[in-house]
């Protein structure tokens, strides 16, 4: 057990180290005056010369790896060239409110997609099944940031149902503590933070979820299907277990061992996919900000926070392997097996 | 001795690995195309199926004569003309500039479709060099590869594929680099995967047994056998490409404004929604469309050469 996580651990690590290198080879390959990029289009020879000395770009490419490395570890990012404050400052501002709407992402994504999922499987090959299949595979193919432009326009412009744009209403949102806008409601302000800071969030976490959906209930689906043909299933119904039991029960929980590994990478994902969605809220998360970093060409941003959902990846899904090993007893035996 | 003649162009393949896959590719892929038409055309076809490959006709045709049958230059500006809705003279409006969205559309289909294309393929050469490359090394250096892999694969694609794009610079050329270093790792383990699978066939042990060399063993037998499961693989890739590269373009690190990209014209678009819905509207539907029918194909594709999966899609 501690041998099986020590390993994962050792290989969280590696990848930490290979996230951070990939990085580093990707700004070597910025055509021209790297220390120019680095410091901002309006900055002066000066500033340029400073960063070119900060970035240690006259030395030695093996020295400029580990001093890259080494302010790494320090969590020295760098300095935006937009917001002039430090990249790490920036990020951990942001990061709450890409989190809290990934979160309400992925709460979605089950809610929809276990239901249609097993709906699906039990009814294979009838009217609610191809029904079910036509709005998945349309799901899983409209891209993410257009169907959030769509739903902004129809349901939040012409329908009036839900705000277009930011985290609260003009009259103020909760205290800011966290940076959780729902958790700050929560705890510091009064039910109708809590409600408006939720209600900010259910279109754009509704866009993000549609392509989420679309994968994770067809596997349910195939899952399913394969796990009602079991012998024990059968079993289970001739003894005269309830169908909804057996559904429920027996067949969903051997369903769903390939279900929670996707579940988890989806996390990784949706950040990414979160990147399009924010763009087009104006919520101010990290895509948000990777947006704005690209259109003023603040390429060392960028690269930064590339390093940083990187970093949140790489976490998460170290964090899915473990509770994986802990739920499921198959998996937990394979892993010990091979450790 | 007799494989005198065979041996020369593999040995000459071995040179070039880029065209290992292609040389290898083109010796089968008519076989392929052959039995995948009869299955097309055959009764038990569904009709989703055909309506798929419809499309795919369809959008394959547009990308290809699209630039020479646009009703309006595609880059005109015209403002007196700017955001009319669609009618008779602009069937699918103009945008804020005054440009025809049709004419756009169909100017953009090419570079959509034909850079997914590219990058599919490129990636998928890629990482079939790397994974017979890998399977021919000891087997600490294939495991040090494999693992390489599962660390580029621990970036996000769009996320990895968007910091290299912006790092090189707002151009078509950056998308299609980074998409293909931002892909190959996981056709890479992937193909591994089947190599290994096929290397086991008792076919493969008996050449061996025979004294056939390892490269030689690699290029005739374990690679022409494995890939069906790269045309799968490719069919299924085309579908996610498109939407990945909408999307890349949407944040700006893809061909710079004139261009008529889709994901450009639906970021162009957004801000007018309320007046001028149309701007983004079509570009996604064309987008969804493309996105939605490759898929399709590719799912047909997967279960006419693996009818296993039939059951499961």
């Amino acid at each position: 057990m501690y041998k099986f996580v020590l390993r994962r651990l050792g290989f969280a690590a590696l990848s930490l180290w290979g996230v951070a290198t990939i990085v580093f080879v990707i700004s070597k390959l910025i055509p021209g005056d790297v220390a120019r990029v680095a410091a901002g289009r309006l900055a002066t020879a000066d500033q340029v010369a400073h960063m070119r000395e900060v970035l240690g770009l006259n030395d030695p490419l093996f020295l400029q790896y580990t001093g890259y490395i080494s302010r790494l570890v320090q969590g020295n990012l760098g300095t935006s060239t937009i917001t002039r404050q430090s990249v790490m400052g920036d990020l951990g501002a942001v990061l709450p409110t890409t989190i809290q709407l990934v979160l309400l992402g992925m709460f979605i994504t089950v809610l929809i997609a276990a239901p249609v999922g097993i709906a699906a499987a039990v009814s294979e090959g009838k009217a609610a099944d191809v029904a079910a299949r036509i709005v998945l595979v349309t799901s899983g193919g409209v891209p993410v940031f257009w169907l959030a432009i769509m739903m902004r326009w129809i349901l939040g412009s012409v329908l009036g149902w839900f705000p277009i744009s930011g985290t609260n209403s003009v009259d103020g949102g909760p205290p800011t503590v966290t940076g959780f806008t729902v958790l700050d409601s929560l705890l510091f302000g009064t039910i109708g933070n809590l409600a408006d800071s939720v209600f900010h969030l259910i279109l754009p976490a509704l866009a993000l979820s549609a392509p989420f959906v679309s994968t994770l209930a067809r596997l349910i689906r195939s899952n399913m299907m394969t796990a009602l043909k079991a012998d024990y299933i059968t079993f289970a119904i001739s003894k005269g277990v309830p169908r909804r039991r057996v559904i429920l029960r027996h067949a969903f929980r051997s369903a769903l061992g390939s279900v929670l590994t996707v579940f988890g990478m989806q996390f990784g994902w949706m950040i990414s996919a979160a990147v399009l969605v924010e763009a087009v809220f104006g919520l101010p998360g990290i895509g948000s900000y990777l947006y704005r970093a690209i259109i003023n060409q603040d390429t060392f941003s960028v690269l930064a926070s590339v390093v940083v959902i990187g970093f949140v990846f790489i976490a998460t899904s170290f964090i899915v392997d473990l509770l994986q090993m802990a739920i499921d007893p198959r998996v937990r035996h394979a892993q010990l097996g091979a450790a | 001795m007799k494989s005198e003649t065979a041996g020369a162009p593999s040995a000459k393949l071995a040179d070039a690995p880029s065209a290992i896959s292609a040389a290898v590719s083109a010796a089968s892929i008519g076989g392929a195309a052959a039995r995948l038409g009869r299955r097309l055309f055959g009764r038990r076809t569904a009709g989703v199926d055909r309506m798929a490959f419809g499309l795919v006709a369809l959008l394959t045709i547009a990308a290809v004569v699209g630039p020479f049958v646009t009703p309006y230059d595609p880059f005109a500006v015209e403002t007196s003309e700017a955001l009319r809705p669609p009618s008779a003279a602009h069937l699918l409006g103009t945008d804020d500039v005054g440009r025809d969205v049709l004419s756009r559309l169909l100017a953009g289909a090419g570079l959509t479709l034909l850079s997914a294309a590219a990058i599919v393929v490129l990636a998928a050469a890629v990482g079939i060099v790397v994974a017979s490359v890998a399977a021919l090394l000891p087997r600490r250096a294939d495991e040090a590869i494999m693992r390489a892999c599962d660390i580029f694969m621990s970036i996000p694609s769009l996320v990895l594929a968007l910091g290299l794009a912006a790092a090189l610079g707002p151009s078509m050329l950056s998308i299609i680099v980074a998409m293909v270093a931002a892909s190959w790792p996981s056709t890479a383990r992937l193909m591994r995967g089947i190599l290994r699978e096929t290397m086991s066939s008792s076919y493969v042990e008996s050449a061996r047994i025979l004294g056939m060399s390892r490269p030689r063993l690699m290029l005739r037998h374990v690679l022409p056998n494995s890939l069906d499961a790269i045309y799968v693989q490719a069919s299924m890739e085309i579908s996610g490409t498109i939407v990945m590269i909408s999307g890349l373009a949407f944040l700006g690190v893809g061909a710079p404004p004139p261009s008529p990209d889709w994901g450009s014209m639906i970021a162009e678009g957004q801000q007018y929604t309320t007046t001028a819905w149309w701007i983004s509207l079509f570009p996604g539907l064309a987008i969804s469309l493309g996105a939605i029918a490759f898929g399709l194909v590719g799912d047909a594709v997967r279960s006419f050469v693996d009818p296993s999966s039939r059951r499961s899609s």
